[in-house]
């Protein structure tokens, strides 16, 4: 093997990360890796030949990428943002700017939404203090307080943070002497689980490793222009598809047929493959196994082994030199040689980081130049670990410090070995080391001394990387990075054989998933936001191929995105880029348009993916919804079984107030209520359907009444409290006035109805942006609000302890939601109508995964 | 006084790190957090208006810069020049920097973009502030000398090597004697122009003297420049190179051999191969002895045994008369031949297939073994798998015959690599016979490795025709 002859200068230093003393000779400018070299000097300026020219240009052929295949019928959420983490208030502008994790809001939150959870355990222990019923028993041993008279002076809200609710005197004694017993235990034991899950979560959206190395792969086939995409798909990305491929002879991919799939039982965080010896393997990692298939000649894969993890797998590689042969890495810190005829060797094992400290867990292991010889990484560094000696001895690698240049707190992201590419490797002794600030090539052979480094400037973190060979012999190597966030980078690495591996022309960025958004027509802003955080999805798998026989040489690029989609995009090799020739800007082709049609149609069609939050529920009303619920029931029974003993017909009174089947009849709507019927159709998305169904005929014998919406319900509410609310709404009675017991009646609502809070003067001193949340908040306030019954049964407070079936509960939270529609039109009907739809969403511009709030 | 522009320099990196990425609770630095933050921030002091404006055209330069829009590049560029008259006076003392940057990259790659322009602009930054001045005096140096500019770099060298600063500081040393050292190189380049002309002269010229004496008078002036540059630990190979070439042609030989010496052995720099490569051919030039040049390939052999010069080593090993010399060039190919890029090469298989014939028939089957022994599980599927018997039988037959053979005296004939050859070229296994026949045998009658090496089923197939 060839050395380099002569190696750039560099500088040499040890040190920490972040040693900024001194002149960083590496990367100062990429152009200044063009003239690197002053010894070939002598020679080349004197033909005048400038290495820029030779460096050819990767031309996109669209602006973005193209969806190849239609997407999957899973519905896919986003998932936590930072929105939903930290902490949002007040935070003032620094030069050192702070992320602050939210702990407070989420435990209050989890203590109104889960209270039942949060405070059972502890409810249960004092049990025997409490009595559910009844009045006040008097023992001698220990005070018994009875819980009646405390929920009912709470009166069916919580006066916290209700500056005008008025606190009973048990209520402050019981708060008085209950809060530290509740406040420490709850905070203390809960708190400090939540922080952890919160920054947990933090760390996994500032940089989720999983997918490290990349979910996609790329198998050739037979044919010089055909192959199988290989990629998980479906809502866990548990299905692993396999995906025939074939390349027009002008570069484009098409697929053939419907993918191969085979179910696993994890979801598929890496897929790689390669083709040694003629024989194509494909390793799947998943959290906690891995296995391994042999893809015969026709492209079907035959399971070989599977592997259990216990403490979790980061990394797998498939060795370049020897077929069958793999490096998996574990949590725990051990790197292991796997082969399936002799099992697992431990090659290398230490819980500690190589370099420093660092808490990551994340291992990383691939194969070098010497088939014995493996690289083990972690996030401080990268060492040379030769399977054959003794254990733990070997030799750094790259080292996160001052001989690279390090800057402080920079981390490894991915190790990568460069050799085994194409049948003339560019040094098979050259790894790849990406930071979250730059790209490293370290040749195996000069240790510690980076050859190469450049600044990415990628806005995400880089965890796929992919050498390509050359589209023509000769030319330089497209080297391609692609970052979490969708943001790709293309580099050209050329020198080979006595010359040190260089950058060739300057680096490009090609267009991301999210530059596609232009190729989609103009939708409604509900589909719209819809379709844009879906190009935004996370990128969890990048893949490249260059087939060969194709007019113009062509770079097939492939990515999967988290939420289960593949785009394409071909790059040409420009021919000859003239000095004058600028960057042509590409456009879209209708045959791309018409594609990207096709697949938003398909979108749209997927079903919105289903609330990750429902509307919380106050504990204490579910309990009395419970007993009413019960109430009502076994006055039913009451009722059948005395018609049974009498023999007589069942008829509807003896079953008391039934829920009526039909909608109470709404106002006949008006002109301007279509175009809200109009405007609320567009809304949901469905204005196509809306304009079809005008025009197919108002008065057709199907169209119903259109029953006032949830959405419009709330909407008129707010503009209720706005001062527009119409009198005899609210002061009209009840409708059904056989639900409302003499109890409910007789109870004085304890806050002023809402019209009569807008008009207060503190509507006025209360800031813009929080008069909406207190809107909601007075949204959920039940202001008239029923009683507990008569009776309460300590049965139903036990199953509201445990678990309440999931269909009563979604009727409560219905009911506890809406107590205002519930007594102007006749409850249960609405409710009903509320826990089919099964969320509540405060005010409609809102996106429903964002949370009503309900404190201050 | 302290020195005040390191300070600056110090505190301005510092400042500037921890304003573009930000600290997360690992330790770790992420250049995306102030993006999810300033997504969730929506109250508070926000940046200025100016702040705002001069970071997105930041971004939009870099973008130009990525999509390879020159032209747009340029036009952002001449509105970020705004900045330097930022009020926050650490963004203003940082701009400079990332103008000379983002600048120098635009005018090297604008295709309207000429010689005159990149100077006037580089000799602006240089006296914007005072702590570019060095760094960017190299950089243009490297652009005049990449267009072929020597003279003109030459002279902007000579200018930055005389400029300070304050007191001198490590960063100001380590760019000054870099600065001294591309100088040097450049002499160095005048100097081996004047050799090429000087070789055509007569040597009783009278021309010959005083261009000689011209000649000296350069190479002293630049061991000057260079050596201070090469005892500062790096890799500064080029420079190295041409000061012993000057040295050595002025008789200075010891000098040569110290530079040379301390490059290769001096604990402070990084294990270098080609230290060793360029200290072993000066020794080689100098006609040092064998065990001399043994033990620099020996050294070169523990950082590279895949080194081109390995199979010279192995011939230098082999000509040795010390018994664990020629241990030792066993060893060595063996080594050559572990490397994926090595497994190819024709000598070295060749100098195998020899040499294991040696030792086989002088009694050194114990070394073979121990050589053996940690590759017999995994070499038989690296090198003689069937798969590269048919490959290399189709694209290289000579390297196929050498690999039969050491296969054969390694595996014996029966299994994939030499039974698939025997089935394809009888032709040349019978062209090989006489060879072959010879070392299998003799490996045979010592029972080496592991297998039967003759009586394979070969020959039991084609009695007649092989054999």
């Amino acid at each position: 093997m060839d050395f380099p002859s002569s190696l750039p200068p560099t500088l040499f230093r040890t040190g920490p990360l972040g040693l900024s003393n001194g002149p960083d000779l590496s990367s100062t400018c990429s152009w200044r890796d063009a003239l690197a070299l002053p010894e070939p000097l002598a020679q080349s300026y004197q033909k005048g030949v400038s290495c820029v020219a030779t460096a050819p240009l990767w031309e996109p052929e669209t602006p973005g990428p193209i969806p190849l295949l239609p997407p999957g019928p899973d519905p896919w959420d986003p998932g936590v943002t930072a929105q939903d983490l930290l902490f949002r208030g007040g935070v003032s502008f620094r030069r050192k700017p702070q992320a602050v994790l939210d702990v407070t809001e989420q435990l209050s939150r989890f203590l109104w939404d889960h209270g039942d959870v949060a405070f059972a355990p502890l409810g249960k222990l004092m049990l025997e203090n409490f009595r559910l019923e009844g009045a006040r028993s008097l023992s001698k041993t220990k005070t018994v307080v009875s819980v009646k008279s405390l929920l009912q002076d709470l009166g069916g809200h919580q006066p916290w943070g209700c500056p005008w609710a008025s606190l009973s005197f048990r209520q402050r004694r019981f708060s008085i002497l209950g809060g530290p017993v509740l406040g420490t235990s709850v905070a203390g034991i809960l708190g400090e689980l939540l922080h952890e899950e919160l920054a947990l979560r933090w760390e996994q959206l500032l940089l989720d490793d999983a997918f490290t190395g990349g979910a996609m792969a790329w198998v050739p086939g037979r044919a010089p222009r055909e192959g199988q995409l290989v990629f998980p798909a479906g809502g866990a990305l548990d299905k692993l598809c396999f995906q025939q491929v074939i390349v027009s002879p002008s570069g484009d991919p098409r697929t053939l047929g419907d993918p191969g799939h085979i179910w696993l039982r994890g979801p598929v965080r890496q897929v790689v493959t390669r083709t040694v010896q003629g024989e194509s393997l494909l390793a799947v990692r998943s959290d906690y196994h891995c296995a391994l298939w042999k893809v015969s000649k026709q492209g079907r894969p035959v399971p070989l082994q599977v592997l259990q993890v216990g403490k979790g797998a980061t990394g797998i590689s498939l060795s370049p030199h020897l077929p069958g042969e793999l490096a998996v890495c574990s949590r725990s810190g051990t790197v292991c040689l796997w082969t399936p005829q002799d099992g697992l060797q431990q090659i290398y094992k230490d819980p500690e980081t190589l370099v420093f400290r660092d808490p990551s867990p994340w291992r990383w292991a691939d194969f070098t130049a010497h088939p014995r010889v493996l690289t083990v990484g972690d996030r401080t560094g990268v060492k040379i670990v030769d399977t054959q000696g003794p254990p733990g001895c070997g030799l750094l690698l790259f080292r996160g410090g001052a001989e690279a240049a390090c800057q402080k707190g920079e981390r490894v992201l991915l190790a990568q070995c460069l050799g085994g590419c194409g049948p003339e490797p560019l040094h098979p002794t050259l790894h790849l080391i990406l930071t979250q600030f730059s790209l490293y090539l370290v040749d195996e052979r000069l240790p510690l001394v980076p050859l190469l480094k450049w600044e990415h400037e990628l806005p995400s973190a880089p965890l796929f990387a992919q050498l390509l060979p050359p589209a023509r012999p000769g030319h330089a190597r497209p080297l391609l990075l692609g970052a979490q966030g969708g943001d790709l980078r293309l580099l050209q690495l050329a020198g080979a054989g006595t010359s040190a591996p260089r950058l060739a022309g300057p680096p490009q960025s090609l267009p991301s998933s999210s530059d596609s958004l232009s190729a989609f027509p103009l939708l409604e802003p509900k589909s719209q936001w819809r379709l844009q955080e879906r190009l935004k999805a996370p990128t969890i798998g990048l893949v490249a191929t260059v087939p060969s026989s194709t007019s113009t040489p062509a770079l097939l690029l492939f990515q999967l995105s988290a939420a289960g989609d593949v785009f394409h995009q071909c790059l040409r090799l420009q021919e000859d880029p003239g000095p004058d020739s600028r960057a042509p800007t590409a456009s879209w082709s209708p045959q791309a348009t018409a594609r990207c049609g096709h697949w938003l149609k398909g979108l749209l069609e997927v079903p919105s993916p289903p609330p990750v939050w429902t509307a919380p529920a106050f504990s204490h009303r579910r309990v009395l919804g419970c007993v009413e619920q019960r109430q009502g029931e076994q006055r039913g029974l009451e009722g059948l079984r005395a018609a049974m003993a009498e023999g007589r017909l069942l008829l509807r009174r003896d079953l008391g107030a039934v829920p009526s089947a039909e909608p109470p009849p709404a106002p006949e709507p008006g002109p301007e209520d279509e175009l809200r019927a109009r405007l609320e159709a567009a809304w949901e998305g469905r204005a196509a359907a809306w304009w079809e169904r005008q025009q197919g005929g108002s008065s057709g014998p199907g169209r119903r009444p259109k029953r006032p919406k949830r959405r419009t319900q709330l909407s008129s509410t707010f503009s209720s409290l706005s001062g527009r609310l119409d009198p005899s709404d609210a002061t009209s009675p009840p409708p059904s006035p056989r639900r409302a017991s003499p109890e409910a009646g007789s109870q004085a609502p304890v806050t002023p109805p809402p019209q009569k809070l807008t008009q207060e003067p503190w509507a006025q001193r209360v800031p813009s942006e929080r008069r909406q949340t207190l809107r909601d908040y007075m949204a959920k306030l039940p202001l008239q609000a029923d009683t507990p019954g008569g009776v309460s049964s300590p049965l139903s407070q036990a199953s509201s302890v445990q678990a309440t079936p999931s269909g009563q509960q979604a009727l409560q939270e219905g009911s506890a939601k809406q107590p205002i529609r519930r007594h102007t039109l006749g409850g249960a009907a609405v409710a009903s109508s509320q826990a089919s739809s099964g969320r509540a969403t405060p005010s409609g511009s809102q996106p429903p995964r964002k949370r009503p709030r309900m404190g201050f | 006084m302290s020195d005040f522009s390191e300070e600056l320099i110090r505190s301005k990196t510092e400042d500037d790190q921890e304003e573009s990425c930000v600290f997360s609770g690992t330790g770790m630095y992420f250049p995306w957090l102030q993006k999810h933050i300033d997504a969730v921030a929506t109250e508070g002091k926000k940046e200025k208006d100016f702040a705002q404006t001069t970071s997105a055209c930041l971004g939009f330069i870099r973008e130009a810069l990525l999509k390879h829009r020159w032209q747009e590049a340029a036009g952002y560029m001449h509105s970020y020049l705004q900045v330097l008259e930022d009020s926050d006076s650490q963004k203003r003392l940082g701009a400079p920097e990332i103008i000379w940057k983002l600048g120098s990259e635009i005018l090297f790659y604008h295709p309207k973009s000429n010689m005159e322009t990149f100077n006037t602009f580089a000799d602006r930054m240089k006296n914007m502030g005072v702590m570019n001045y060095l760094k960017i005096s190299l950089q243009h140096a490297l652009y005049l000398m990449h267009h072929g500019m020597l003279e003109e770099a030459n002279r902007n060298l000579s200018r930055a090597e005389t400029w300070r600063y304050g007191e001198k500081s490590s960063s100001q040393e380590v760019l000054i004697n870099l600065i001294q050292a591309y100088k040097g190189l450049l002499q160095y380049y005048t100097w081996s122009k004047k050799k090429m002309e000087l070789s055509n002269l007569d040597k009783d010229d009278y021309a010959y003297n005083t261009a000689s004496r011209t000649m000296l008078n350069h190479s002293w002036k630049t061991s000057v420049n260079l050596g201070a540059l090469i005892q500062t630990p790096g890799v500064w190979d080029p420079f190295v190179k041409s000061y012993v070439e000057m040295l050595e042609f002025c008789g200075d030989q010891d000098g040569a051999r110290e530079v040379l010496n301390n490059y290769a052995y001096d604990e402070k720099f990084p294990s270098n191969p080609n230290a060793h490569v360029y200290l072993y051919n000066f020794l080689k030039r100098e006609k040092a002895p064998r065990e001399k040049l043994i033990s620099v390939l020996k050294i070169l052999y523990q950082i590279v045994p895949s080194h081109k010069l390995m199979l010279e080593f192995h011939r230098l090993l082999r000509k040795s008369e010390k018994e664990d010399h020629h241990k030792l060039g066993l060893e060595v190919l063996f080594g050559v031949l572990d490397f994926a890029g090595c497994t190819k090469n024709i000598t070295a298989w060749k100098y195998l297939a020899k040499y294991l014939r040696q030792m086989l028939m002088g009694d050194h089957l114990a070394w073979v073994q121990e050589e053996w022994n940690s590759r017999k599980n995994w070499w038989p599927r690296f090198h003689f798998s069937s798969f590269w018997a048919k490959s290399d039988w189709q694209e290289d037959k000579p390297l196929a015959c050498e690999k039969a053979l050491v296969a054969g005296m390694l595996l014996g004939k029966g299994r994939g690599f030499v039974f698939f050859l025997c089935r394809h070229g009888l032709w040349a296994i019978l062209r090989l016979r006489s060879r072959t026949k010879r070392t299998w045998s003799s490996a045979q009658g010592h029972g080496v490795l592991e297998r039967e090496l003759v009586n394979g089923r070969c020959i039991e197939l084609r009695p007649g025709i092989c054999w």
